[in-house]
């Protein structure tokens, strides 16, 4: 799981070196990174880094390490891969009932319906989900379709 | 062969056909006998296959005994090889199920079009061809002519297969190209395939995916060594599929497609594939996408039903002779 991470560096010798031996000792893969001295502000340089670690324990042991070392930590987040799907929903569709539902991760983007010429009605999603989520959020929707006696047609 | 319907005639035209060939992988290659529901032909020197290539129903050959049965011929044959051709039963097999198991019980190879012995009985069909020491093969079950099982054993024999996606059924594609390239309804493209023979007097085993189901089971019991029944694919027929729904595939870049597929799930569903895609294939053609580990992406493309059809079993057969030779 990748992390983006910024730390303040006190602009010394060595200081890099410092805050990179907690990242190594705990298995984080440096992916980025980018060492700005031009915007040192307070006496301390922006080192914004990608890493990508093996579990969120050992980001966290990585990070109370760090702070035991003095290396000031601005900002750490968890960076979540996003999958865009699109799908088309065929049937009774209640678009309230859908934009309303507790799929955890699932954002509608946009979508586009369709006049029907039958009784089926007839809608296309663009879906935003964490990559990761994709094959449950699908589930649910299928689920969801199902019991409103509606198809749910996903991509391949 | 057993049956001598649409299959069984085009092969025997194509045993006439490519004799030479034959002769060539052996000198003494012969088609001794063919059975159907009324009787059967046998000539232990071989049938006249120039006669067979030309009738269109058995008992027309000089050979023909009325009241014969297709379970006696295996028996009093002698033959090396049992080539199975009679109509798919997804229900018991029937009458292929006894056929083939007839067949491995007196020694001999099997080749069969066949799908429904293959759905409903494949494990005990394999071990008792491997109890047997004979070969079972059943290219022509799953997409016609499409090399699909001889692909994976002949040229993917390090990989291992980790999905199977693919449109595994000509009659739904031809209807679904139909509402994508002409915006006609699910009803009238039905009707037009109905027209011009593409589907059976009864065509919800094309539509509503009951045929390509048979195949995600016989492709994941073959190829991904599981031990699955008709009843494990979920499936979702192209009836409700609507040319609103088509069209506003369309309009973002997709096809909708009949697509069956074999991982963790099984599945029979129209999907959204996007138009360039390898899978996108129209009119009748099939397409079939495998995920190895070592090949990674491979997709063959091809006619799934029809003439087309003896292809396979022909590759079967002289693979068959070729090896016991």
């Amino acid at each position: 799981m990748k992390f983006d991470l910024t730390l303040g560096l006190v602009d010394r010798p060595g200081q890099l070196l410092k805050a990179l031996e907690p990242i190594a000792k705990n298995g984080g893969n440096l992916i980025y990174i980018l060492h700005e001295r031009e915007k040192i502000t307070g006496g301390f340089i922006p080192v914004s880094l990608v890493v990508d670690f093996p579990t969120v324990e050992s980001f966290d042991r990585t990070k109370r390490e760090l702070e035991k070392r003095g290396v000031s930590i601005i900002k750490s987040e968890e960076i979540i891969e996003k999958s865009l799907i699109t799908c088309i929903l065929v049937g009774r569709i209640d678009m309230e009932k859908l934009t309303e539902s507790d799929i955890e991760g699932m954002k509608i983007i946009n979508f586009e319906a369709s006049a029907p010429t039958s009784k089926e009605a007839c809608i296309r999603l663009n879906i935003e989900a964490p990559v990761k989520a994709v094959g449950k959020i699908m589930s649910r929707l299928k689920e969801m379709a199902k019991k409103e006696d509606a198809i749910l047609i996903s991509s391949v | 062969m057993i049956g001598f319907g649409f299959i069984g005639r085009h092969l025997a035209q194509a045993l006439y056909v490519k004799r030479d060939v034959l002769k060539k992988v052996d000198k003494g290659f012969k088609l001794v006998g063919v059975g159907e529901i009324d009787g059967c032909a046998y000539n232990e020197k071989g049938l006249n296959l120039e006669e067979l290539a030309s009738i269109k129903k058995l008992s027309g050959c000089k050979d023909f005994s009325k009241g014969k049965t297709s379970v006696e011929l295996i028996e009093d044959s002698g033959a090396d090889i049992m080539i199975e051709t009679t109509p798919t039963n997804i229900k018991d097999g029937q009458p292929g199920l006894t056929h083939i198991e007839k067949a491995l019980e007196e020694g001999m190879h099997v080749v069969t079009s066949n799908k429904g012995p293959m759905v409903v009985a494949f494990k005990k069909l394999t071990d008792l061809a491997k109890k047997k020491a004979c070969e079972l093969r059943y290219e022509a079950t799953v997409a016609g002519a499409l090399p699909v099982f001889s692909l994976v054993r002949d040229c993917l024999r390090g990989d291992k297969i980790l999905k199977i996606s693919g449109i595994l059924n000509g009659t739904s594609n031809y209807i679904l190209s139909r509402m994508y390239f002409e915006g006609m309804s699910f009803e009238l493209a039905l009707r037009e395939a109905q027209e011009r023979g593409f589907t059976e007097a009864d065509p919800s085993y094309d539509i509503e995916g009951i045929d390509p189901a048979c195949k995600v089971v016989i492709l994941a019991n073959a190829l991904m060594d599981r031990n699955v029944k008709f009843e494990d694919v979920e499936r979702i027929g192209i009836r409700r599929v609507t040319p609103e729904a088509v069209n506003l595939a369309k309009r973002a870049g997709y096809a909708i497609k009949l697509i069956g597929t074999v991982d963790e799930t099984l599945e029979v569903a129209p999907k959204l594939i996007l138009e360039n895609h390898p899978l996108c294939v129209h009119g009748t053609l099939n397409a079939l996408h495998l995920e190895a580990d070592l090949a990674g992406e491979i997709t063959v493309i091809g006619y799934g039903a029809g003439k087309e059809t003896v292809s396979a079993i022909m590759n079967d057969i002289i693979s068959i002779v070729k090896t016991s030779a």
